[in-house]
């Protein structure tokens, strides 16, 4: 999977480079993740502002993501979704559970 | 001028990086033949995904056979595979149900949970989660797949033949 890491001062922000967040890629995108969160990162972004579709997979390695993130005090932001994936997100409900910001500079400002 | 029903019978991809552009061409297909609003279109496209997806993790695609049936208002999306029945995990009652008349909860893994109702021994309907129900993150499942295909429809149901060894997945949508 490929994935572009950026530190923004405390932040850790993943952008996901493929347009498919499939089944394929969400083992080894969780994998990037908890090592991110296992090396102490606790303020993390991910940006889907290229990907065009994400399966239950990916949604289920997401959710993973939480579970691991939360209880050690960490947030995760996810920006850039587009119409089709926001969507899903409301579908499922998951939309009350993960914070979705329109851009990085939102998120950016939730963070402080 | 369309004479309904249409059945349009699909072949399905076995490489996961096709599925997307393959729900996107099956959608242009049944927008020949009908109008469908955004609604509508994105979740044929989330159903039709999530029974490819089903269909590569969980057998041999090629036993799976996909079938669209457009009957304006309706669309069924029909998936047959060949093999076992559908089996739950240790804890959940199984096929062929003995109480057919009660709501089951059945589960596939400890984060893979559904409520079903028996609509025969070998035939059950997935149940959509109460709407009010507040959304526990500690209690929240990590496979979505049969999940998203019961909300995205208007009715999700599976039924198992034994004597032909077919399970046949059934999607409705009422426009």
């Amino acid at each position: 999977m490929n994935v572009k890491k950026q530190n923004i001062d405390d932040l850790v922000l993943l952008t996901i480079v493929d347009k498919d967040a499939n089944l394929t890629k969400s083992e080894n995108f969780k994998e990037i993740v908890f090592k991110e969160i296992e090396s102490g990162t606790r303020k993390l972004i991910i940006s889907f502002e290229h990907v065009e579709y994400l399966d239950s997979s990916f949604l289920g390695a997401l959710v993973a993501i939480l579970k691991n993130l939360v209880p050690k005090n960490g947030r995760l932001i996810l920006i850039e979704l587009d119409n089709d994936i926001r969507n899903l997100f409301e579908l499922t409900r998951l939309d009350k559970i993960f914070e979705l910001k329109n851009s990085l500079e939102t998120a950016i400002e939730d963070f402080k | 001028m369309n004479m309904f029903p249409i059945t349009i019978n699909l072949d399905i991809p076995n490489d996961p990086e096709k599925i997307y552009e393959y729900t996107k061409n099956v959608l242009a297909s049944i927008l020949e033949h009908i109008a469908l609003d955004l609604g509508y279109q994105r979740r044929i496209k989330l159903i039709l995904i999530e029974l490819i997806t089903n269909s590569i993790k969980h057998s041999n695609e090629a036993n799976t056979s996909i079938q669209l049936l457009i009957d304006q208002p309706h669309l069924s999306i029909q998936k047959i595979e060949k093999g076992l029945k559908i089996a739950f995990s240790a804890s959940s009652p199984q096929l062929p149900f003995e109480d057919v008349e009660s709501i089951l909860n059945i589960s596939f893994s400890e984060s893979n949970r559904h409520n079903i109702q028996p609509l025969g021994e070998y035939k059950f309907k997935f149940l959509k989660p109460d709407p009010e129900e507040k959304p526990d993150m500690e209690q929240m499942p990590e496979h979505f797949g049969l999940y998203i295909i019961t909300l995205a429809s208007d009715s999700f149901i599976y039924q198992y033949d034994p004597e032909l060894r077919e399970n046949t997945y059934i999607v409705h949508l009422n426009f």
